[in-house]
Formats: C-alpha cells, structure tokens, sequence
C-alpha cells in the first residue's frame, strides 16, 4: 500500500529523517510512534509527496510516486497542523474540498462527513469559532472527502478532550473496517495500543523497531514484573533524555 | 475546471468575508472617487460661481440692460467674448459651463413686445452640465424680466412698442372696427400711463405672459452642444478612474497575500495534495481577482452613471478595457503572489510596491496633471495603462487605433503576470 525506502531529509544541519524503510499493508491501521522531533510529521510529507527528500523512494499503491496527480487522488492528508479556512464554514470548507476533487456526489458525501464527525448541528458556522476538538474532527473529515484508499493521520488527537479524542479513534476504527488503509503518528502509547495493527517506533528520524503491540512488548518489554506496557518498551527503545 | 470554479468561488468568498479586503477594494474607492469628484467639480468651473461666456450682438438698450445685469449676478461669473464661435469653443473645451447670446433679432422682438413677439435669448450648453443649464436658464427669464420696466420707461421703445400694438389691431381681421376703436382707447390710456410712470423704477416685476398662457415674453433657446471629446466633461470623469485605481490595488493586494495565506494556516497543503496542477491554482486565484476587479470597475461606472449623470463615450469599448485590466491585474496579483514567501513580504512589501505603482500611475494626480517627468515614470506602472485604456472609452471618446496600445499592454501585462508569477517561489512547490 505504501513503501518508503531509505528515505533520508536534512533541513541545514538538522537530519530530521536518516534512512528511514517503512512499509504499510493494505487494510492495516498502522502506527508510527515517536517522541516530538522524531521525523514524523517529516517521513509523512514525503510520504505524501509534499516533501522531497534527499534520498530514497516513494510508493503508493504500487502506482508510483505521489508526484503523480492519479496516484495522489487515492491519498487523504489530515495534516498535523490544522489545515481550514477560517472564514468559511464547516459545510463550504468541505464543499470546496469536494469540488476541488471534482467529485460527482459532493453533497451527500459532505453531508455524510458532517454526521461523521458530529458536526451536522454546527455545518453552517465559520470554523474560526470552533474548539480545538471541532476544528480537530473537520480537520479529519477533510482528508476523507474524496474517499481515499490510504489515510496519513498525523496526530489527529493532539490538543483535544477526551470526548473528541474517542470519537477520532472510533471513527479511525470505522475508516480501518471500511477498509480504508491508516498511517497513524501519535506520541500517545495507549492510542497506539489500542488502534494499530502494526507499531512502528520512530526516534532521530530512524525507524528503531516494526511490528504488533505483543511483539514489541516480548522484544523491549523489559523484565518480567516490571510494568510491562508499550510505553516502558517505547522508553527503552527512545531513551529518557527530554526532547524538543 | 471544476477545481478551478472551486478554488475562485472559494477565494471570492474568503475575499468577501473579509472586512479590511472589502473595505479598501469597494468602499474606500468609491468614497475617494465621490470625495475626489465633489471637491474637484468646483475647481473645474471656477469656484462656486458657473462661468459663462457672453456674446452681445445686439446693440439694443434691453441687451446692455441684460448684459449688465447679468454681470452683476453673484451666481455667474460673466466673461464677454466677441463671437458666438469663441464662445462655443470655451464651452467645447470647458472653459465655460455656457454661453449666452443676446441676438440682433432682440430689438425687433422688445418692439412686438405687446403683440405677439417675444424676446429672443440663446444659451449654447455642455451636455453634462445639465445640472447648471436649468439653472442659468431660470437666470435669463428672471433677469430678462426685470429690464420690462426700463424698456417701459425708454419713451422711444414704450413709443414703438405702442405703434407696434396699433398695426397688429388695425391689421386684425378678426376685430370688428368697435372693437378697433375701443382697444385704439385702451392703448391711448395704457401710454399716457407709462409716460407718468417715475423713470427707471427696475425694483418690481411685473406680471408675465399678461396676454395668453402660451405666449412667454422671453425666448430662451438652449442648444445643447454635441458631447465634447479629449477633455474630462466633469471631475468624475477623472476621479472614477481614480477610484478604480485605489479599488483594484486594494483586490490585488488582498489576492496577492492569499496565496501565502494559505501556506501559513496550512491549507495550502490541501492544494497541493488535491489532483490538481499549479496551473489550476493559478488560474482559480486569478479568476477570483480577475472577477473582483471587474466588479470594483462595475460598480464606480455604474455609481457614475447613475448618481452623477456620467455619460459612457464608447460603452463596448469600455467593456472590453475593464475586461482586460481585470485580466491584467489578475496577472499582476498572480506576479506579486509568487515573490511573496511570507505574510508580512505580501502584506508589507507586496502591498507597499502596490501603493508605489496606483501613485505613479494616476491614483492621486490624474495622468494629464502629471509634471513631465512624472509621465514618463508613470509608464512603468500597470495602473497608467488601465487609465489610459478606461478614460479612453470613458470620456475621452478616442479613435479604435489610439485604444489599440494600452490594450495589449494589458494584455500583454496579463500573460506575462501569470507566466512569471508561477514560476517563483511561492507557486513552485505547489506542482
Ligand atoms: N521545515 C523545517 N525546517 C527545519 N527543521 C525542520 C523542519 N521540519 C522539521 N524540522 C526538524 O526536523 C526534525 C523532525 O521534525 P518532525 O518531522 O516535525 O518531527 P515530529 O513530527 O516527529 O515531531 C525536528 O528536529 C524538527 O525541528
Ligand atoms: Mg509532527
């Protein structure tokens, strides 16, 4: 569905992705976990093709590069940085999305959306006025419009309540047996716990280890007694020391 | 095309709903056009006082009268020409809102005062100031009116005017000779009585029209000149065209900073992932500003047409100037979008560069006030060619060869915007 392979970025001096092969199967909700700075919001925008690195290749659907109009039809982006226009309401932000895809039923999708994410009752306000939680879920909605086979959520629960926060990962939940394919960042590990197929543990801007929750844990899980959760394998992978 | 209506609908309504964006493209133009156009319209005619020129061939008393009591008026500022052509010139060239003519025919009319004649005044008009002609022909009545005493109190004009009713009644066919003879009484008593009258007593007015309703004792005949070419016919002529300047500034500068708007909330990134080439984004953009310039050119034409009287020279020419200058400060706000990498460069030197452009350009001094040099920089400015390509059809009534320049200058500004606008650096990484 999506393979990177050794991708690498630097911004100046910083290398902010050093190598990194990662690649997600069809169908699967895959988590990509790593502490502020790691390179994810890095690895996603070359996965996207938003971004170009400096080495390594990018595929999607086994069609090619992103670069690609077609190829890029099939990919939804729920940026990590909320991406909407302020002055438009909930309802146009998605309209607009709708048109700008061309899609035949844009009304009914958007409309769909909307219930969706539980924002039908506020569809006709201006985004700017919405909470953190409100502008997170149209945030989400607007990478779904057009339908895509392959989303790249990256922290979609960053700054929200615990009542937003729920409904996200419900409705990532209802995308992934809908069949839709997730890339999920998050440096949360209990949502990583709890979504995502496969795990895999991001730092530096390279990839320290792939696979299930249970085998990360019987790998870095530590000694038996011991807390023996994704987060105290998560620091035994990324270390203790503070990040940015 | 269905992304690029997106993204224009899209950008038109982000434009609309913002108030500083709508305030300097719609609002501030239009008050600075009136502004500009209200406190100019007295310093074309020369103060508050409507200048006229005055033509005198007749050498009767009633014309000196006239003549002199419309010197005195402190409504009109009377200037005395020779002839009737130096006269129609200075009204031609705006120099004088009117000219007034005392004809030679004005004796014989004072003298069939009582029978039937009337006394003839002309007044040659500049077709747009209509406002002032209703005025200045109101003038001539009252004061034609007011020398009917003088001539009464002239003996040899009361004398002649007397002959003159006698022949009318002698030579009636419809009067019986009683009838003759009584009105013959009537004349006798109504001369002895005017011959008692104190002389020169010009303080009343006396009754008009004492013979018939349709009969008026003064004819003024007001012709209207054809409508003047190559000069400004009113200052709004100048000041829409300026307006249009300062509206459309503000409409580039406010799409010229969306395209970096969007990179700083990040919806650019949505763009830029959507199936859509950087052409589409250009062409959505432009189209938004493209049609929100035609509507700032729309509503000043319309507002001066129907609020200050604006005539339209050459409207399908004009139509298709507006339509160019859109489409070449499209280009323009498409051009400064792409050398803007952030908010503050669009909003500061973006816009600042804007500024710099609309003054040299006419949006202050209008184009044909400019000094020497000032013209010749006003070249290098995209808002000098939208004047000259507006004012053109507006009033100055220029033929199609003299359009033919600033036309494809526009044009040419258009393309070129577009062209060079997506290659730098804000539209490269939109693909
Ligand atoms: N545009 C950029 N310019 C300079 N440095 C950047 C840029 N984007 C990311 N970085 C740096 O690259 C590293 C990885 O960043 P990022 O991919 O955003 O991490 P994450 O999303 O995991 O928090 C960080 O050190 C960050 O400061
Ligand atoms: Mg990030």
């Amino acid at each position: 569905m999506l393979t990177l392979r050794d991708i690498r970025r630097s911004f100046g001096s910083t290398t902010a992705v050093d190598g990194l092969s990662l690649q997600v199967q069809a169908g699967e909700v895959f988590g990509l976990l790593g502490p502020n700075g790691a390179g994810k919001s890095t690895t996603i925008a070359i996965a996207t093709g938003l971004l170009r690195p400096d080495a390594g290749s990018v595929d999607l659907l086994g069609l090619g590069s992103p670069a690609d109009a077609e190829v890029r039809r099939h990919l939804g982006l729920a940026p990590q940085e909320i991406a909407l226009y302020g002055e438009l309401t909930a309802r146009e932000n998605l309209r607009f999305l709708a048109d700008l895809y061309g899609l035949a039923d844009a009304r009914s999708r958007v409309e769909g959306l909307l219930a969706m994410v539980e924002l039908d009752a506020r569809a006709d306000d201006r985004t700017e006025g919405f909470s953190g939680g409100m502008k997170r879920r149209l945030n989400l909605a607007a990478a779904l419009v057009h339908g895509p086979r392959l989303v790249m959520l990256d922290e979609p629960t960053a700054g929200v309540d615990p009542q937003s926060r729920n409904r996200i990962l419900e409705l990532v939940r209802t995308l992934a047996a809908g069949g839709t394919t997730v890339l999920y960042t998050t440096h949360y590990m209990e949502e990583a716990a709890k979504l995502c197929d496969r795990v895999g543990i991001i730092d530096h801007g390279r990839m320290l280890d792939v696979g299930t929750v249970p085998e990360l844990l019987a790998r870095h899980g530590g000694t038996a007694g011991e807390a023996s959760d994704l987060e105290s394998a998560f620091l035994a992978l990324t270390g203790r020391s503070l990040r940015e | 095309m269905r992304s690029v209506l997106a993204i224009a609908r899209k950008d038109l309504r982000l434009m609309f709903r913002d108030k500083g964006d709508v305030f300097f493209t719609f609002v501030f133009p239009v008050l600075l056009a009136m502004l500009f156009g209200f406190v100019f319209r007295g310093a074309a005619t020369g103060g508050s006082r409507i200048a006229v020129a005055l033509v005198v061939e007749s050498d009767s008393r009633i014309a000196a009268g006239l003549a002199e009591d419309l010197a005195g008026d402190a409504s009109l500022d009377v200037r005395r020409v020779t002839t009737r052509e130096e006269a129609t010139d200075g009204v031609r060239d705006g120099t004088f809102t009117a000219a007034i003519i005392l004809p030679q025919s004005m004796q014989a009319g004072a003298d069939r005062l009582f029978s039937g004649g009337s006394i003839p005044i002309e007044a040659i008009i500049d077709p747009v100031r209509r406002a002032e002609a209703g005025l200045i022909q109101g003038k001539l009545n009252e004061l034609a009116f007011r020398q009917f005493p003088k001539l009464l109190a002239d003996d040899a004009q009361s004398k002649r005017m007397f002959q003159s009713m006698r022949e009318a009644i002698a030579a009636s066919k419809d009067m019986g000779a009683a009838q003759k003879l009584a009105a013959g009484a009537l004349i006798a008593t109504a001369e002895s009585f005017v011959k008692s009258m104190p002389g020169g007593d010009a303080g009343s007015k006396p009754a008009a029209g004492g013979a018939g309703a349709a009969w008026s004792p003064v004819q003024v005949r007001m012709q209207e000149l054809p409508p003047r070419t190559g000069v400004p016919r009113s200052s709004f002529d100048v000041s829409v065209p300026q307006g249009m300047v300062w509206g459309i500034a503000g409409c580039v500068g406010a799409f010229a900073a969306s395209v970096v708007t969007e990179r700083s909330r990040g919806t650019l990134v949505r763009l830029r992932l959507a199936p859509i080439t950087r052409a589409h984004l250009l062409a959505g953009k432009g189209l938004a500003c493209f049609v929100t310039a035609l509507l700032v050119e729309l509503l000043l034409i319309v507002l001066a047409v129907t609020l200050v009287g604006t005539r339209v020279a050459q409207p399908g020419m004009l139509a298709l100037a507006c339509v160019l200058s859109a489409f070449a400060f499209a280009g323009l706000a498409m051009l400064i979008a792409g050398f803007c990498r952030t908010e503050a460069e669009a909003n500061g030197a973006g816009r600042g560069a804007l500024l710099l452009l609309a003054l040299i350009g006419g949006g202050t001094i209008p184009l044909f006030f400019m000094p020497p040099i000032l013209q010749t920089l006003s070249y290098a400015s995209p808002f000098r060619w939208a004047v000259i390509a507006i004012e053109g059809p507006l009033w100055r009534d220029v033929a199609p060869a003299a359009q033919v320049t600033p036309l494809v200058v526009l044009a040419g500004l258009g393309f070129g915007g577009f062209a060079a606008g997506s290659r730098l650096g804000a539209f490269r990484d939109a693909r």
